[in-house]
């Protein structure tokens, strides 16, 4: 990649951020709360597209953006007033900037006329007709007639030299061929040279022999530079009293430059002066002196006080490929995985040696895992870089179904990992399509609802226990539970004659092959359903709950790990293997008296807990491994979450710790296995396999309705406990 | 004559991809050392710390915008002389009388080739070497 393609890639991206601050400031000023300060970080925004667009040859985009800013600056400047119905234009003007920019980005040729529409809309709020040249090369790039004076600065007179009673030394220092041995270091006098002041000086290099030549003890380099100081030259001759016998130096001082008449720039010069503007009569003629500021001395006041008031410090960044950061991501990952060999190792060590050793061990671990959080940090994504694409797709399907709808977006600052913001985009698209296709109702029937004509959709992300939730919440029919069942039935996803709990016939909207509208419309219809959704979420280990109140709406919960790289895990064992379990999986670890476990035919038991009853599972039979062990009262159970709410109880033989691990992927090497999310390395340099408890949940469920086949394999089907 | 490779110029531009083909425009006149600055407010910090040959801001920036750094400039004691040249969008006159009056040097209009920019900068500090 050329560093023209980097640049134009860097350009992309700040149009990126410019549509964002766009389409977030233009709809405060659609709901009323926007302010001049709004107003003029959209018309900014815009015209920095424009301007980039010009730099990098995006004509087809300066051209767009320029119509688009004019209107913004006549909203700046109070011309246009900001209501509503004129952000209804702006809105889809932002829509083609967006199209635009992402045609030029992919190299695309822009269709001649392409958002001629938003263009004509835009050129009508300035009275303007079509051919008016706004859009057009808008002015040159000079000022005819503008006679703008370059004022040329006076280099005889250093620019830095503000008269504040420094002179300037040139010094020269060459260390003689003992003065190393004398145990005079020349470093310490350069440093002491510094304090008096600026100091600039260059090594000289030249002396210095090949390295095979080089005597440790004779000094090669000697230095020249200058020193600006309010000192005088004996404070210099000062540093080198003690060593003027094993160097040379030489202090020379530079001629003070004559105390100009270089006034401040704008001040007059021998010829009249800055600027004089024949063709703008309303402003006053740039005429020297009279217009020139005030004395540099007086004007010094306001702007200086003015250059120290912000209080906010721009906030500095800096960007990094992301490929730099994985490899960093990497690394920690490695490093967790060392950590945890020579964790191993210390504690295989008798205790006189170990214990101090422990205490560094532990140290580390603590600066581990602060690394992989601040690398974490780095990765993380503000999640509106999601949430910025659906006010337009609310926008055009609103359009679409002519029902009215309001999108209210909430957490945008949310910081998610990259590898989630990515795959999050698809299901979020499709949750909002299905509210606004089959959740929102149409106007009427909204009104005779007696609900407002204005369906709202409220997206939201937040920070809940480790986790991240990510909410859509409508305010709609909600899910009709009715309908829903019988159309399962039709389909054939459950018995004719099953009974269900109308939580259990919501989530029947997540099985595969289930669509309820009765037409498919192009809108959700696309042969994507809940199903798909669900298996999206799920993929980046996150769950996805439904809550949904007959006619008062829907909402959608998606909960998602923070990063998918490493992971707090529960390392287990089972017969003679080692598996780990996600933490964020685990409620609580027990190890229960054999009389609170009842077993039930079929492989199953039920631990009566704290009053309910949890379905307990060997994982030894569930992942049909054969059970040797025998001393069940060491066996521990494990309470996990199995995703939708439900408990599930793992019967495992011992909990051999709780360790941070790095999650492999193993899809792209092996396929996908049911029950097991990923790989780690543990300390001693096995492999583990990590399970994923809510497949393991239906896994249980599975093999529970397949117990004959069971039986016949000879397996028991009950467990030995 | 200014030796471009010595001269320490400041370029100043909320926007990356701007600031660094300014950069590349620069460095094909000869210049080497060049400083950035996102907005005025970094700008004037540097301006600061830092000796400078010229100041290059782009006027439309968040913060402290190219206007407000000039006056900035021209009211601190240790930049206050240092050159500078604003650069505008198309068909801002106003604005470049403006920054006349407020003690610009010059003004460049965006988009600018190195050759405009040289020329400027020439007119500014004298033919470049």
């Amino acid at each position: 990649m050329t560093s023209l393609d980097q640049l134009k890639n860097t350009f992309f991206d700040e149009c990126s951020e410019a549509l964002q601050q766009i389409e977030g400031g233009l709809t405060d000023i659609r709901q009323g709360h926007g302010s001049d300060d709004t107003i003029n970080a959209v018309f900014r925004s815009v015209h920095s597209v424009k301007g980039g667009a010009g730099i990098f040859g995006f004509d087809g985009l300066v051209g767009f953006a320029h119509v688009f800013e004019t209107v913004l600056d006549a909203m700046r400047s109070g011309d246009l007033a900001p209501a509503p119905e004129i952000v209804d234009v702006l809105l889809p003007a932002n829509d083609v900037l967006t199209d635009l920019i992402a045609m030029s980005r992919a190299g695309e040729a822009i269709p001649p006329n392409y958002g001629q529409e938003s263009r004509s809309a835009l050129e009508s709020l300035l009275g303007k007709t079509e051919g008016d040249d706004l859009g057009g090369d808008p002015a040159p790039a000079d000022f005819e007639g503008l006679d703008f004076m370059p004022v040329m600065a006076d280099f005889a007179d250093p620019l830095d030299e503000p008269g504040d009673g420094k002179q300037t030394f040139q010094i020269v220092f060459r260390p003689l061929p003992d003065m190393l041995k004398r145990s005079s270091e020349p470093l310490y006098l350069i440093r002491e040279l510094q304090k008096l002041g600026e100091l600039d000086l260059t090594a000289d290099t030249t002396a210095l022999p090949a390295l095979a030549d080089i005597e440790f003890d004779r000094p090669y380099i000697s230095w020249t530079g200058t020193l600006r100081t309010e000192g005088g030259r004996q404070q210099i001759e000062e540093v080198f009293d003690f060593v003027s016998n094993d160097c040379t130096i030489e202090i020379t001082q530079e001629q003070p430059a004559p105390v100009a008449s270089f006034a401040p720039p704008p001040a007059p010069l021998d010829e009249p002066p800055v600027a004089s503007v024949a063709a703008a009569p309303v402003l006053p003629a740039v005429q020297a002196p009279s217009v020139v500021p005030a004395p540099v001395a007086d004007a010094a006041a306001e702007p200086a006080a003015r250059a120290a008031a912000p209080p906010k410090a721009a906030a500095t960044t800096m960007r990094v490929e992301v490929e730099k950061i994985d490899r960093v991501v990497n690394m920690v990952g490695e490093l967790v995985i060392a950590q945890a060999m020579l964790g191993q190792i210390v504690h295989g060590l008798p205790e006189e040696t170990s214990g101090r050793l422990a205490q560094i061990l532990d140290e580390v671990i603590h600066h581990t895992r602060e690394l992989k959080d601040s690398v974490m940090s780095m990765r993380a994504q503000a999640i509106g870089a999601v949430f910025q694409r659906m006010p337009r797709l609310v926008r055009e399907l609103a359009t679409k179904t002519g029902k009215k709808v309001q999108l209210e977006m909430h957490g945008e600052n949310t910081e998610v990992d990259r590898s989630i913001i990515e795959r999050l985009g698809d299901p979020l698209t499709h949750i909002i399509r299905n509210s606004i296709d089959h959740g929102i109702e149409a106007p009427a029937d909204r009104a005779a609802a007696g609900k407002s004509d204005e369906g709202v959709i409220r997206l939201s992300a937040e920070h809940r226990g480790g986790r991240i939730v990510v909410e859509v919440k409508d305010d709609g029919a909600g899910i009709d539970p009715d309908r829903v069942l019988k159309k399962a039935k039709e389909k054939g996803l459950v018995s004719q004659d099953a009974v269900l709990t109308e939580d259990e016939i919501n989530n029947l909207i997540f099985l595969p092959g289930f669509s309820t509208a009765n037409t498919i419309s192009d809108i959700s219809g696309r042969g994507v359903g809940m199903d798909v959704v669900r298996r999206n979420i799920q993929d980046v280990g996150g769950r996805i709950t439904l809550k949904s109140e007959r006619g008062r709406g829907m909402t959608l919960q998606l909960a998602l790990p923070l990063t998918l790289a490493v992971m707090d895990g529960m390392v287990i064992k089972v017969t003679q293997e080692t598996y780990v379990l996600p933490m964020s999986a685990i409620v609580e670890c027990l190890r229960p008296s054999r009389s609170d476990i009842h077993n039930l035919i079929g492989g199953r038991g039920l631990l009566q807990l704290r009053g309910n009853l949890v379905p307990v599972v060997h994982l030894s039979d569930l992942l049909q491994m054969s059970s040797d062990s025998t001393d069940s009262d060491e066996r521990v159970v494990i309470i996990a979450d199995a995703g939708d709410g439900s408990r599930l109880g793992i019967i495992v033989d011992e909990l051999l710790g709780h360790q941070q691990v790095v999650v492999k992927s193993m899809e792209e090497s092996y396929g996908a296995v049911p029950g097991v999310a990923g790989a780690t390395i543990l300390g001693n340099g096995r492999v583990a396999l990590i399970l994923d408890v809510e497949k393991l949940s239906d896994l249980a469920i599975a093999q529970t309705t397949s117990t004959s086949s069971r039986a016949r394999n000879g397996e028991t089907a009950a467990f030995a406990l | 004559m200014p030796i471009a490779a010595a001269l320490k110029v400041l370029v100043v531009d909320d926007q990356n991809s701007v600031r660094q083909m300014t950069r590349i425009s620069l460095e094909q006149i000869g210049v080497r050392h060049i400083h950035e600055a996102e907005n005025g407010v970094q700008a004037i910090d540097l301006a600061s710390v830092q000796p400078l040959d010229l100041i290059i801001s782009d006027y439309n920036m968040p913060e402290m915008d190219g206007m407000e750094l000039l006056r900035a400039v021209r009211g601190h004691p240790a930049a206050r002389r240092v050159p500078f040249i604003l650069v505008t969008g198309r068909g801002d006159r106003e604005l470049v009388v403006k920054a006349a009056q407020a003690g610009a040097n010059n003004y460049v209009v965006k988009p600018f080739t190195a050759d405009i920019l040289k020329q400027k900068i020439e007119q500014v500090v004298g033919r470049l070497s």
